[in-house]
């Protein structure tokens, strides 16, 4: 769970870093993802590739298309999955008000105050190369984070505290290339 | 003889008032346990030990929530409030709410027993042959977004059952949610904080409500502003409760005092009939509060607030000695001979109908019930010994036009020119009082009579909402044999109770050990034989850890043992017998079947057992009506004559049978708290015809002293209509009109010549 949310943190807050293209109310940046698990015990990687759409103030829409059809919907009320249109999990902010803490953090990034991430992450940064490393190495909902950034967040490498690691590549991003359309206002709602 | 039996008296007054002096001296001991006023009956004593646990673990509960736009402001408000009542000892310093260590201790001790446990959904499922949807939510879980996932999680619980059972559990308040250790819900930008807290004493005792709740206002007077504070507590709603009762009281024991001397004053137009009324009322009031404190060793708050309206009865035997100053007679000896038939009638009467409260099923009665006979007594003995030796008042005249009024009630009653007229009022009488009855209800409604507070009311219901809190109260006493079949017992309750409501029990927690076996043998069976294989290998994972079953199974002692679920100590009231607590609103009538047939599972409502009482309570209090009546018969038989003792009880019953059908013309049920008032409008009522019925020369003075017995004891019970509480209400209401109706159909008792 924590690692969505730093995950969403990035995708909002980083390019307000980079100093490129910060996202702000009612844009929509689209793209493609691959996202990589790779898991102490499994031969591979767990792979999994789609398309996500992020609207800031409104939420996040994360779709898998292989290896099956994943939809998960972040908003400001909570997380929503479903596996072929049928819902399987559901997290509500009204049940995990950190999660709605988290929010308000990645609001803050997003205006540029950074003094609340300050308090969760060491924020170091290189070149093109950004690194948040957690204040409390043993805390295990904080994973340490690495990102490339270019005019947005191009890749990104989260190592949880059990060793586990994903990483993802975007690509093919677009920002504001057409609004959101009924079906993904509906989602995000 | 008369002056040594006026001296003895004086003695025996003065030595009550010493005992009482001396006793109040730190303090008069005071009974304000207003629980000892509820009935409590219930043949199986373990049944009723078990209600009163659940009962005082309810009643000693409190949660406060505190809402604020700031997470910060609304966490340290919320802190600030709890240290606040912990450092005034009023609330207990542990809480009920888990800490990180006592949770983390639950997740551990579960874990070792995963095997066993399953989400009720997913047992569901896997009963169902729906192991597929199973599989299908941890390849969501893997592959999708987010997701609490890790693989060393994966390799102990591959198809992430065990995560599932931990957010099925029925934990209470299952909208709250912990943020760094202090129970939240954020809803409309507001975060709410929520403390549980244990009072330190009783919710029912008015000392501790008026320091619990003094202190509590003046912690949240210290929030931050914007700061919203719910409350969710007995002891609100007591308090909130005894204020408005003790407030009414002393206003109408002022009012009623009042009234009472105003009333001397302006009918006698001398002091001296004034101070012998309050000497005579303080007589009754001192003794009937010594033999109390002697009985009972402390003064219970219903008798004092009783004793208040007593005032208006007690000064009935001064209010007809006195009348005597407007006759002829001037002689003191003369003037009590006149009356002493009537009011010694007339306090016998009285005690027969208080003596009845003794028989009422409220244990707090019966102090009002001796508080009440001992005061009445003091006061007839203080008119009796003392007026005729202290009465220097000259004879005075009658107010014209009172005298007249008097006449001419006692005339329509008795003058054969107005036998139309009378007719034509009983008839009036009877078919308003036929229309009545037809609308007449019966009110057992418990809930309906408290009268709670709205306010309180409204903030519980929101709680209840914020939090995800049912509405407790109801629930299934569970037995066994020993805590396995307890816990088997809860598992064939739940069977029957899926659809119906929300519950708690401990087998929702910690399934039985026959149970843990079924879900492991379950899930082998359904979930891990037929798709662990091919689900590993679509994943590529490696063999996972053995599924070693522990070496016993999970037991409710382990749970209880982290204490990362403290309710279950209200749940487990001993080995062999738990508390199913109902969370919802689900018909009694509903829940009460899903118990039939099951062994050892018995529903309890206690609100509806208490309607029940009510409603027996009501029938036994018109029981006791019909008791007095017939324990009033010989005396008055004796007096009068078979016939003439008829004649004498026809006003008082008449006001009896009239005045619930004349209310449920005004919308008011009859309830268990009129029928006791009809108890004593039996007795006062009695009382006033033999007043009249000890006149037979029609004196109108008789009349106006009647009358202002009458005025004084609306002033003291009538009062009580006024009240808030529906229960009081009722009461003073039948007073009201019961008394009315006595008194202006009492001169009929008088012999037509």
């Amino acid at each position: 769970m924590s690692r969505l949310i730093a995950l969403v943190l990035l995708l909002f807050a980083c390019p307000a870093l980079a100093e490129t293209a910060m996202l702000k109310d009612g844009d929509v940046l689209r793209g493609r993802f691959v996202q990589e698990r790779h898991m102490q015990g499994f031969a591979a990687p767990l792979r999994s590739e789609g398309s996500f759409l992020v609207a800031p103030g409104r939420g996040l829409i994360w779709r898998a298309e292989t290896p099956f059809a994943i939809t998960t919907v972040v908003t400001p009320a909570g997380l929503v999955q479903s596996v072929d249109g049928a819902e399987t999990t559901r997290l509500s902010t009204a049940r995990l008000p950190f999660l709605a803490r988290l929010y308000d953090m990645m609001a803050a990034a997003l205006a540029g105050d950074w003094r609340a991430l300050d308090g969760t992450f060491a924020i170091t940064r290189e070149a093109e190369r950004i690194r948040l490393q957690p204040l409390r190495p043993d805390d295990p909902h904080v994973p340490a984070i690495a990102a490339r950034l270019g005019r947005f967040v191009e890749e990104v490498e989260i190592t949880k505290p059990g060793g586990d690691v994903d990483r993802l590549v975007f690509t093919r991003q677009e920002l504001n290339a057409r609004p959101l359309d009924a079906a993904e206002s509906a989602l995000l709602k | 003889m008369r002056k040594v039996l006026a001296l003895l008296w004086l003695a025996l007054v003065l030595a009550a008032v010493v005992h009482v002096a001396s006793l109040s001296l730190h303090g008069l001991p005071r009974e304000t346990d207003i629980m000892a006023l509820l009935p409590r009956e219930e043949r199986e004593p373990e049944i009723q030990a078990a209600k009163d646990r659940v009962a005082r673990s309810l009643s000693g509960r409190v949660v406060v929530m505190v809402g604020h736009a700031e997470r910060d402001k609304a966490r340290s408000t919320a802190q600030d409030l709890r240290r606040a009542l912990v450092e005034a000892g009023l609330v207990r310093p542990e809480g009920d709410v888990p800490d990180e260590a006592a949770v983390k201790r639950l997740g551990a001790a579960y874990f070792v027993h995963r095997a066993g446990l399953l989400a009720e959904g997913d047992r569901r499922k896997l009963l169902h042959g729906e192991g597929e949807g199973l599989v299908k939510r941890a390849l969501s879980q893997i592959y999708g977004f987010g997701g609490a996932v890790d693989s060393r999680l994966l390799a102990r619980d591959p198809f992430l059952l065990f995560p599932a059972f931990l957010g099925g559990l029925p934990t209470p308040a299952n909208r709250m949610s912990m943020d760094e250790g202090l129970p939240t819900v954020v809803e409309g930008g507001t975060t709410w904080v929520l403390q549980s807290l244990r009072i330190t004493g009783e919710a029912f005792d008015l000392d501790f409500q008026k320091r619990f709740v003094a202190a509590f206002e003046s912690a949240q007077a210290r929030a931050p502003e914007g700061t919203r504070i719910l409350r969710l507590g007995a002891v609100f709603f007591a308090q909130a409760g005894a204020e408005q009762a003790m407030g009414e009281s002393a206003r109408i024991g002022l009012l009623s005092l009042a009234g009472t001397v105003l009333l001397v004053v302006l009918t006698f137009r001398s002091l001296r009939p004034l101070l012998l009324s309050l000497a005579a009322i303080g007589a009754g009031l001192a003794t009937a509060l010594s033999v109390c404190l002697f009985l009972f060793g402390s003064l219970h708050v219903a008798a004092q607030m009783f004793g208040a309206a007593l005032i208006g009865i007690a000064v009935d035997y001064a209010l007809l000695y006195f009348g005597q100053i407007f006759t002829q007679r001037t002689d003191p000896a003369r003037r009590l001979a006149h009356v002493l038939p009537g009011i010694a009638l007339g306090v016998a009467t009285t005690i027969i109908g208080y003596g009845a409260l003794a028989f009422s099923p409220f244990p707090g009665l019966h102090q009002v019930a001796v508080f009440s006979g001992v005061g009445l007594a003091g006061s007839f003995l203080s008119v009796v010994l003392w007026f005729p030796l202290l009465d220097r008042a000259p004879a005075a005249r009658l107010n014209p036009r009172l005298a007249a009024a008097a006449n001419r009630l006692w005339r329509f009653w008795d003058e054969a020119g107005h036998g139309r007229a009378r007719r034509l009022v009983l008839a009036v009488l009877a078919l308003v009082g036929a229309f009545g009855l037809s609308r007449l209800q019966v009110d057992d409604d418990m809930r309906r009579q408290q009268g709670l507070s709205p306010v309180l009311a409204a903030e519980q219901a929101e709680i209840q909402r914020l939090a995800g809190f049912g509405q407790a109260g109801r629930f299934f006493l569970v037995q066994g044999g020993d805590e396995q079949q307890v816990l088997e017992r809860e598992e064939a309750l739940d069977e029957r109770l899926a659809g119906l409501s929300g519950w708690q029990a401990a087998a929702r927690f910690v399934p039985s050990a026959e149970r843990q076996a079924d879900n492991a043998a379950l899930a082998e069976r359904a979930l891990y034989a037929p798709h662990l294989a091919a689900y590993r290998a679509g994943l590529g994972m490696a063999e996972p850890a053995e599924r070693d079953a522990p070496a016993r199974p999970l037991s409710l002692a382990d749970i209880r043992a982290t204490g990362g679920l403290p309710f279950l100590d209200a749940l487990v009231l001993d080995e062999r017998l738990h508390v199913a607590m109902v969370d919802g609103d689900a018909p009694s009538a509903a829940l009460r079947a899903a118990a039939q047939g099951l062994d050892g599972v018995r529903f309890v409502d206690p609100t509806g057992d208490l309607n029940l009482l009510l409603q027996s309570y009501r029938h036994r209090a018109l029981m006791l009506v019909a008791a007095s009546t017939l324990l009033m018969v010989p005396l008055l038989a004796w007096r009068y004559g078979a016939k003439g003792a008829v004649r004498v009880m026809l006003p008082a019953a008449g006001a009896v049978l009239l005045t619930p059908p004349l209310l449920a013309l005004a919308g008011i049920g009859f309830s268990f708290f009129a029928a006791m008032a009809l108890v004593l409008v039996l007795s006062i009522g009695t009382d006033y015809a033999v007043f009249c019925a000890e006149d037979d020369r029609r004196d109108p003075v008789t009349l106006v002293s009647v009358s202002l017995a009458m005025v004084t004891t609306l002033l003291s019970f009538g009062l009580l209509a006024a009240s808030e509480v529906a229960a009081v209400r009722a009461f003073g209401a039948t007073m009201l009109v019961g008394v009315a109706l006595a008194f202006l159909l009492s001169p009929s008792v008088a012999r037509r010549e």
